[in-house]
């Protein structure tokens, strides 16, 4: 697959590679702890230009694009799907505004975001059945020339951590998205949420009390912010998939080195036709799944319409994602379940921490009719 | 179910709300086993639902006991496997043992007590025959020597059921069966692991270091080990689809009560969440169906060996699928909260007491190679 990439993009992907290997993985189990966000390991990621990849224009890395950018969070999910979580959200933040800011926000925000100077986060979902819905909905109302903003945003990645937010409120003319920095007055980051996996990557809610926003700080128009929303969640889906596949890849190498070496009936478990057909389904699904997210990467990096392609990938992950750590996992058994390394073996044992952190990349974060809707528009 | 099993089985659910439901989260988190569960449960004799009256427990029939484990599945998986995991133990006593030997195995399970059946070795999984622990007679005892790991409750046991090589020699021919007391010297217990899900139920390694038991605590003849455990697990395996489909159902009932919440008052969700709701309650009936009447058949002392997988595999990955689905449809909420929980308990529960894929073996072998043993005919006019 990788003859396709560029030999810039290769060096970009070689690079992230390289750098999972040397700093996230001697790390992975304290990450996985969740308690202090790694703002160090952020920081050695952006010095690389890792962070700014969505923005070829700004990013002084040579091959710079989305289809970069995605290499970069597969191979960075094979060590910590986490740390690509921290980035993919930070990367949308960018490409909403590459795509919709104003000139303006433009010069105030993109050089540093593309640097990694400053850290972005999206904050979209809410606790109602749709944004705008429900009693703790974010809601919008005109006050002069300016705006005031009332209600919470749930379950918002990289909360805290961020120095800036693209934040959708629902008004009664429809959704609007506002870029908020942190720092604002009556914004309030929520108690960090317990997470099933992904704990490198902080989930919090986000409380507005009355914050006061200008029309500088609208994202594109008032009340075009559904569609910005949907895009960056079909940009979102793809990123994500990439994470997915990476922890894929490095699930079913992990099995199919214990298949190889765990006897069982007087040989290697590898050498049953039973376990040979579960590492095949889990690498073909890998592989397949890989070949979608590349097509669907190309065409958001060329600016082409690429929506229903999005949504395939969303749904193809949905059904295969975990389907794949649980079958590896089941291939080692009690060492597959294993969180931390019994004394009587010898590790590492990542499995557990993959299962967590899968069911993270691709069952959350949009509707779950999201895809389907993606596609079916895309048939018509 | 008649009207006893129904009296039973709401003794049970409230139980499981009062004691098991409200520690289920805490007791995950630190993954540590509490004898808070054995103390509450100890004036109902639960722990001996499986003991027969005539030695002094509730002497539950296979279906009823199945309907207590669905509950106790309902409230918390973990906590579940604790009794679950019990009973296999003593199953294994009731199948093989001789009236000293149940009478003795049972007594501490009438004051919730529990056992531990400790048959997996380091080298010894799915190949339950391939285990290097020893166990070499001496007088009128046996020197037990050998490793032994991923035993459940085995930290905790009051009794356990240990399995080693009388004569290493023949194989899965040469294994044995005995009954070993908690802390006998040479018994040297592990820390407890750390697992994925289940992680309030005690598993540890443990190794044997010339433990010493007696002739009279071995389980039938020398030799009789394998037979006894596959029989055993034949006869416990669908607790685990028992447990599995409380837990599957305890997920679906979370997952609607969330909607109901989520979703304004008369606004129902599409068609497509609606008959994802619907496909996970069929799963549900039909692996609940399976289970009881895998228990009808062992009820009637029909063969039900392929029931009995299953009932273990159908339970165990509908569990899976419940869970993941209703982490699909509850995104965010579901990652944030004790559905995580409910999708690390199932991933965990396709694996113990057998594997999914060795329970594919049982049935596939049973359908390519049906046993010769003539079932017996059925009477005119029984059911």
């Amino acid at each position: 697959m990788n003859q396709q990439l560029t030999a810039a993009q290769q060096a970009v992907a070689k690079l992230a590679h390289d750098f999972a290997d040397e700093f996230i993985d001697p790390i992975v189990t304290e990450l996985d702890r969740g308690v202090v966000f790694p703002k160090a390991l952020i920081g050695q990621l952006a010095a690389q230009g890792l962070l700014g990849l969505v923005l070829p224009k700004q990013s002084s890395v040579a091959g710079a694009g989305f289809v970069s950018h995605i290499e970069v969070v597969q191979a960075l999910s094979r060590s910590c799907p986490a740390i690509a979580s921290v980035i993919n959200n930070h990367a949308l933040f960018a490409y909403a505004l590459e795509h919709w800011g104003s000139d303006a926000q433009k010069k105030q925000y993109l050089p540093a975001l593309a640097k990694g100077d400053k850290l972005g986060a999206i904050a979209i979902q809410e606790e109602g059945p749709t944004p705008g819905v429900g009693r703790s909905a974010l809601l919008v109302t005109r006050q002069g020339a300016g705006f005031k903003l009332n209600g919470t945003k749930a379950f918002v990645r990289n909360a805290g951590a961020a120095d800036v937010y693209l934040v959708f409120a629902t008004g009664s003319g429809g959704v609007t998205g506002f870029i908020v920095d942190a720092a604002t007055s009556g914004l309030k980051i929520g108690p960090r949420q317990e997470t099933m996996g992904l704990k490198a990557c902080p989930v919090a809610h986000l409380t507005f009390d009355n914050v006061s926003m200008d029309e500088a700080s609208v994202m594109g128009t008032e009340n075009c912010g559904a569609v910005i929303a949907t895009q960056i969640l079909a940009v979102l889906a793809v990123a994500e998939a990439a994470q997915t596949v990476g922890i894929a890849k490095a699930a079913v190498a992990h099995a199919a080195e214990y298949a190889k070496h765990r006897v069982q009936f007087h040989h290697p478990i590898a050498s049953l036709q039973a376990i040979q057909t579960m590492l095949a389904e889990i690498v073909t699904d890998c592989h397949m799944g890989w070949f979608g997210i590349c097509h669907v990467a190309r065409l958001v990096e060329a600016d082409a319409p690429f929506e229903p392609e999005a949504g395939m990938v969303k749904m193809f992950m949905g059904r295969f994602g975990s389907k794949m750590l649980a079958d590896a996992i089941q291939i080692e058994g009690g060492m597959g379940i294993s969180e931390v390394v019994p004394k009587h073996i010898t590790g590492p044992l990542p499995l557990a921490r993959m299962f967590r952190d899968i069911a993270g990349t691709t069952l959350l974060d949009a509707p779950d009719d999201f895809p389907d809707k993606l596609i079916a528009a895309g048939i018509a | 179910m008649n009207s006893e099993q129904s009296a039973i089985q709401q003794t049970a659910r409230d139980f499981v709300a009062a004691h098991i439901t409200p520690h289920a989260a805490e007791y995950d988190k630190t993954g540590e086993f509490h004898s808070y569960l054995l103390a509450a449960a100890k004036p109902s004799k639960i722990f001996a639902m499986a003991v027969p009256k005539e030695y002094g427990g509730l002497g539950y029939s296979p279906l009823t006991q199945a309907l207590v484990l669905e509950e106790w599945g309902y409230g918390c998986a973990a906590m579940g496997t604790t009794l679950s995991a019990s009973i296999l133990s003593m199953e294994a006593v009731l199948t093989a043992g001789n009236d000293d030997q149940k009478r003795h195995f049972c007594k501490p399970m009438l004051d919730a007590g529990i056992g531990a059946f400790a048959l997996t070795e380091p080298a010894a999984g799915s190949d339950a025959g391939a285990g290097v622990a020893t166990a070499v007679r001496q007088g009128d005892e046996y020197i037990l020597n050998g490793p032994k790991c991923w035993i459940t409750n085995g930290g905790e046991a009051a009794m356990l059921v240990i399995f080693a090589a009388t004569d290493p020699a023949a194989g899965t021919k040469g294994l044995s069966a005995f009954i070993v007391e908690r802390g006998l010297p040479g018994l040297i217990m592990g820390d407890r692991e750390e697992k994925l899900g289940l992680r309030s139920s005690n598993t540890v390694y443990f190794s044997m270091k010339d433990l010493r038991v007696s002739v009279a605590n071995r389980l039938g003849k020398e030799g009789d080990g394998m037979k006894i455990a596959m029989e055993t697990l034949d006869l416990a395996r669908p607790s685990i689809g028992a447990l599995a489909i409380g837990l599957a159902q305890r997920c679906l009932d979370e997952c609607v009560k969330h909607l109901h919440k989520r979703y304004p008052a008369k606004s129902f969700p599409g068609e497509t969440l609606q008959f994802d709701l619907a496909d996970m309650q069929i799963q549900i009936e039909g692996a609940r169906q399976a289970q009881h009447h895998t228990m009808a058949l062992r009820e009637a002392k029909r063969p039900f060996s392929k029931e009995s997988a299953i009932a273990k595999t159908l339970g165990t990955a509908v569990a899976m699928s419940v869970t993941s689905q209703a982490m699909r449809l509850m995104g965010s909420h579901a990652y944030t909260s004790e559905f995580g929980k409910f999708m690390r308990d199932a991933k965990v529960m396709q694996i113990y007491e057998g594997t999914n894929q060795i329970q594919r073996l049982v049935i596939a072998r049973s359908l390519l190679a049906p046993p010769r043993i003539a079932v017996p005919a059925m009477k005119a006019g029984a059911k």
